[in-house]
């Protein structure tokens, strides 16, 4: 029988080696993936439970905040004081469908997991360890952007060109993000449900995950291509057309409104002239185009601090290679270019700035709670565009724009605007409205994009300088009056 | 007379004390950030409790191996812990269980004074468990938890008769098995030549009756156990692989057969194959407990940081993987280790005996300890189907830990009697 128990034993060590190997597999192999696992409510649940910073806006306003909750199943909620006002940019931190916006990019921060811990007794303390974030954006100027949009589709960027601060960034409709961080998950559902089913995509932050055929405010980056990359282009003047024959196509490229223009780059973006820039594009070629509008910013995800903003498009040189109608299109903004109003207020930011594209960030500074500065946002060159004299040659066309030009709406009395409005044909008769525009020109201190959306109710002719230019406007003057 | 075990024994107690004093204050500082106020009372009543199991040995079984009890006690600490973290409510009643283990312990030793006495009443031990195992099915006293009817009712206390059955049947087992091996080894299959009806019947009998019980109580970790602990008992008696091979053919059927009739044994093996499309239905457990024991990781969240709260069954089936989340890789070890440790003594103990029931009984006896550990830990990490079992001495559960203490008291009694007749020898 000795025999027998022995090898017993052998088989139960065997099947035990085999749980060692097993568990090794849970507990190290694939742990990471386990803890990290969406459906893994751990990590949600400390988020919740522990004492969470606040986030709040550059003016002091309160826009994100952990209070107690006496009872439920957990022991603090987040509260946002500013409902829809900062939705798009706080986010929001949910039990059941997780964090977004800045509770996300800076969820280490808020949580207090990075804030460094200096010595043992920041460890056996009961110290509050979490930072606060402090936004580059004010509640002023987000109001005087939302106001100005009103109950229209559409949104407002607004930024400092010199360090890429976002100042404003108001899309409507926007959404309360109170009922996702609510403690009964059944109603959180509920909400979130009849978010998602709006049709009106309140959920969507359009500004920097929305893409738009940008239209005319395009120019802006056609000129470039022709400063930086066609000198021969320059001083040519294109003739006065009403419409443009466009190569191997029965369908000719007519300007707005049927109106004949021509003359050289400044004439030609004073009044928006399609016939002229879509011949300017043809004559820089794709391959020109292209690299401009990859220079500014096109084609790559702008390096904001929030999730998932969407890469602006311009098809690649290749792909017009046996089409050169699309290349002509493409050159005024329409056809297969798409932009995000953040990308055109990039655009507008590079040219103000000298050519350069500062990076793109909505977080001014983390402190702990003891108000040391922890980080602070990034002032730091995103792309170089154009050399600073291409752009302060644009930048004077543009302030041809608002002199006497199509965004004479822009104007602000007592600053120099300079400006380009887009008027983006969308499926039938209908357009977006859209503006970049910055100030003052000649030491910008904001640039902005405007974009309302093609939607019913708009009035009988929707241009960008009739619709979007008063916005841009109103902003500016805002942003000015309020550095 | 000198007793070097006992001493062992002592020292390893009041380590497994401490061990469990120090995680018992561990969880109280991780969940509320402040030592429990009643840790040294609750030092001390274990300090009792072990220390007075400890005492009846000395009494009782002086000669006895000295690694089991402390075994025992560091899984019984640290699972008392664990249950203490998890739900407050359970720590009274799981730290009364403990004490009745413990007396259930020394009333073994107590009653059982020799264990060939045990090799008489086989019998009585085959009606007893079979009887243990029909209670539940009773009208009045049965009760019905988490669709598996296991429980009978007596006043405000449940209890699961049928972890004392295998104990009882395990008795049963041995005796008859070495009663009758010499009949039962002349099988040969080859030759067609069958053992005798008359010899096998009982055997069959017992076996059936309580495979068929446990399959109607819809117990499959019991039903699963009790299989392979017989074929192991009657292979082990008559050294005939012959039983193996028949017993890996029943299991084959009976396994496609339970397959094929009973949709919760298919929810089972589907969950086991691939649980995660049904993470949020009957996947959930098995999904849960292996967040569990990927966010313990190597080390651990500690005791009280991690939350093991989701998993349903936590304190009872799944206590394994609280262990994994919040002692990680190296406390899972631990515990793994400890049942090493067990099986390995038991073994020991069943080698050392020198009388056949002795020996077939205590490695009957450690074979359902090492052979439960291993199906419900596998079962919780995904290794095997899950079927339902306590994990023995750290589960939540009355009967579950009496029964293993009372198991632990045969072990210990038949190591005690082994070495005192080899010391009256060597005299």
């Amino acid at each position: 029988m000795d025999r027998q128990i022995r090898r017993v034993g052998v088989a139960l060590l065997a099947l035990i080696c085999l749980l060692f190997v097993q568990l090794n597999y849970l507990q190290i192999v694939r742990a990471d993936k386990l803890a990290n696992d969406p459906g893994n409510a751990r990590k949600a649940t400390r988020d919740f439970n522990r004492e969470r910073g606040v986030i709040q806006t550059a003016d002091g306003v309160v826009v994100a905040e952990s209070v107690a909750t006496p009872d439920g199943k957990f022991k603090r909620l987040r509260r946002y004081p500013e409902a829809a006002l900062f939705a798009h940019v706080s986010g929001y931190l949910s039990f059941t469908f997780g964090t977004d916006g800045v509770e996300k990019t800076y969820n280490d921060d808020l949580a207090g997991r990075s804030v460094e811990v200096r010595d043992v007794r920041d460890v056996l303390s009961d110290r509050v360890r979490t930072g606060n974030v402090t936004l580059t954006l004010t509640k002023g100027l987000q109001q005087v952007a939302r106001d100005a949009l009103g109950n229209r589709r559409g949104s407002v960027v607004a930024l400092n060109p010199t360090n890429g601060a976002v100042l404003a960034m108001w899309s409507f409709p926007s959404f309360d993000p109170n009922p996702l961080a609510a403690q009964d998950q059944r109603a959180v559902q509920a909400s979130w449900k009849s978010l998602q089913a709006d049709g009106s995509k309140p959920l969507l932050a359009r500004t920097f995950r929305e893409r738009y055929a940008p239209g005319s405010t395009f120019k802006v980056v056609t000129a470039a291509a022709a400063l930086e990359r066609g000198p021969e282009l320059v001083g040519k003047s294109y003739p006065r057309l009403r419409e443009l024959d466009l190569p191997r196509t029965d369908a000719n490229l007519p300007n707005f409104g049927g109106s004949s223009c021509g003359g050289t780059l400044p004439d030609l973006l004073k009044v928006s002239c399609n016939t002229g820039f879509a011949q300017m594009g043809l004559d820089l070629g794709a391959e020109r185009l292209a690299a401009e509008a990859r220079d500014f910013g096109f084609a790559a995800r702008p390096p904001i601090d929030l999730n998932g903003p969407a890469a602006s498009e311009f098809p690649e040189a290749s792909s017009f290679r046996r089409d050169e109608p699309a290349l002509a299109k493409s050159a005024i903004g329409q056809q297969d270019v798409s932009a995000t109003p953040l990308e055109m207020a990039l655009v507008a930011a590079g040219v103000a700035n000298g050519g350069v594209i500062m990076k793109p960030h909505v977080m001014g500074e983390v402190r702990d709670s003891e108000g040391r500065v922890v980080r602070s946002g990034p002032s730091e060159p995103w792309q170089r565009a154009m050399s600073p004299a291409n752009a302060a040659s644009l930048r004077d066309m543009m302030v041809g724009v608002v002199n006497g030009g199509t965004a004479t709406r822009a104007a602000v009395p007592g600053v120099q605007v300079a400006a380009k409005t887009g008027t983006a044909q969308t499926v039938g008769d209908n357009s977006h409205a859209w503006i970049v525009a910055f100030a003052p020109a000649e030491a910008p201190q904001v640039a902005v994009a405007v974009i309302v959306e093609s939607q019913p109710g708009l009035g009988d002719t929707v241009t960008g300088g009739r619709i979007a230019a008063p916005i841009a406007q109103t902003v500016l003057a805002a942003a000015l009056r309020t550095p | 007379m000198k007793r070097p075990r006992r001493n062992a024994e002592l020292g390893l107690i009041i380590l497994a004390v401490l061990l469990t004093g120090g995680l018992y204050a561990l969880a109280g500082l991780g969940r509320s950030a402040s030592l429990p106020a009643n840790i040294f009372p609750f030092l001390g009543v274990i300090l009792a409790l072990f220390g007075g199991a400890h005492i009846a040995m000395r009494i009782l079984a002086p000669d006895a191996d000295g690694m089991l009890l402390p075994l025992a006690a560091v899984l019984n600490g640290i699972g008392y812990v664990f249950i203490a973290r998890l739900d407050p409510d359970l720590a009274g009643p799981q730290a009364l269980w403990t004490a009745l283990g413990i007396g259930a312990f020394v009333g073994t030793l107590v009653v059982v004074r020799r264990a060939r006495d045990l090799e008489r009443y086989r019998y009585t031990f085959a009606v007893l468990g079979v009887a243990l195992l029909l209670m539940p099915l009773l009208p009045v006293v049965g009760r019905n938890i988490n669709g598996a009817r296991l429980w009978v009712r007596a006043g405000t206390i449940t209890f699961q008769p049928g972890e004392l059955a295998k104990i009882a049947l395990a008795i049963f087992f041995a005796a008859y098995l070495v009663e009758k091996r010499e009949l039962l080894s002349e099988v040969r299959l080859t030759k067609g030549r069958l053992p005798d009806l008359r010899v096998v019947g009982p055997l069959l009998l017992a076996w059936g009756a309580s495979l068929v019980v446990m399959t109607a109580q819809r117990d499959l970790g019991s039903s699963l156990l009790f299989f392979a602990f017989f074929i192991l008992m009657v292979w082990m008696a008559t050294a005939r692989g012959a039983y193996l091979g028949i017993g890996f053919g029943l299991f084959a059927a009976g396994a496609f057969f339970a397959y094929s009739t009973f949709e919760h044994v298919q929810t089972r093996v589907g969950i086991w194959l691939d649980p995660w499309p049904k993470a949020d239905g009957q996947g959930f457990q098995i999904v849960q407990a292996a967040y569990a024991f990927g966010s313990g990781g190597f080390a651990g969240t500690g005791p009280g940081l991690g939350s093991p709260g989701s998993i349903p069954a936590v304190a009872t089936d799944f206590i394994f993987a609280a262990v994994g989340e919040e002692l990680g890789l190296l406390g899972t070890t631990a515990v793994i280790v400890a049942f090493v440790l067990i099986v390995a003594s038991g073994l020991r103990i069943a080698l050392r005996a020198d009388q056949p029931f002795e020996q077939l009984l205590a490695a009957g006896l450690t074979v359902i300890i090492g052979l439960q550990a291993f199906i419900i830990i596998g079962g919780v990490t995904r290794l095997v189907p899950l079927t339902g079992l306590t994990l023995p001495f750290m589960s939540y559960g009355g009967s579950s830990l009496l029964a293993n203490y009372v198991l632990l008291a045969m072990l210990i009694r038949v190591s005690d009697d082994t070495a005192r007749r080899a010391r009256r020898q060597a005299s």
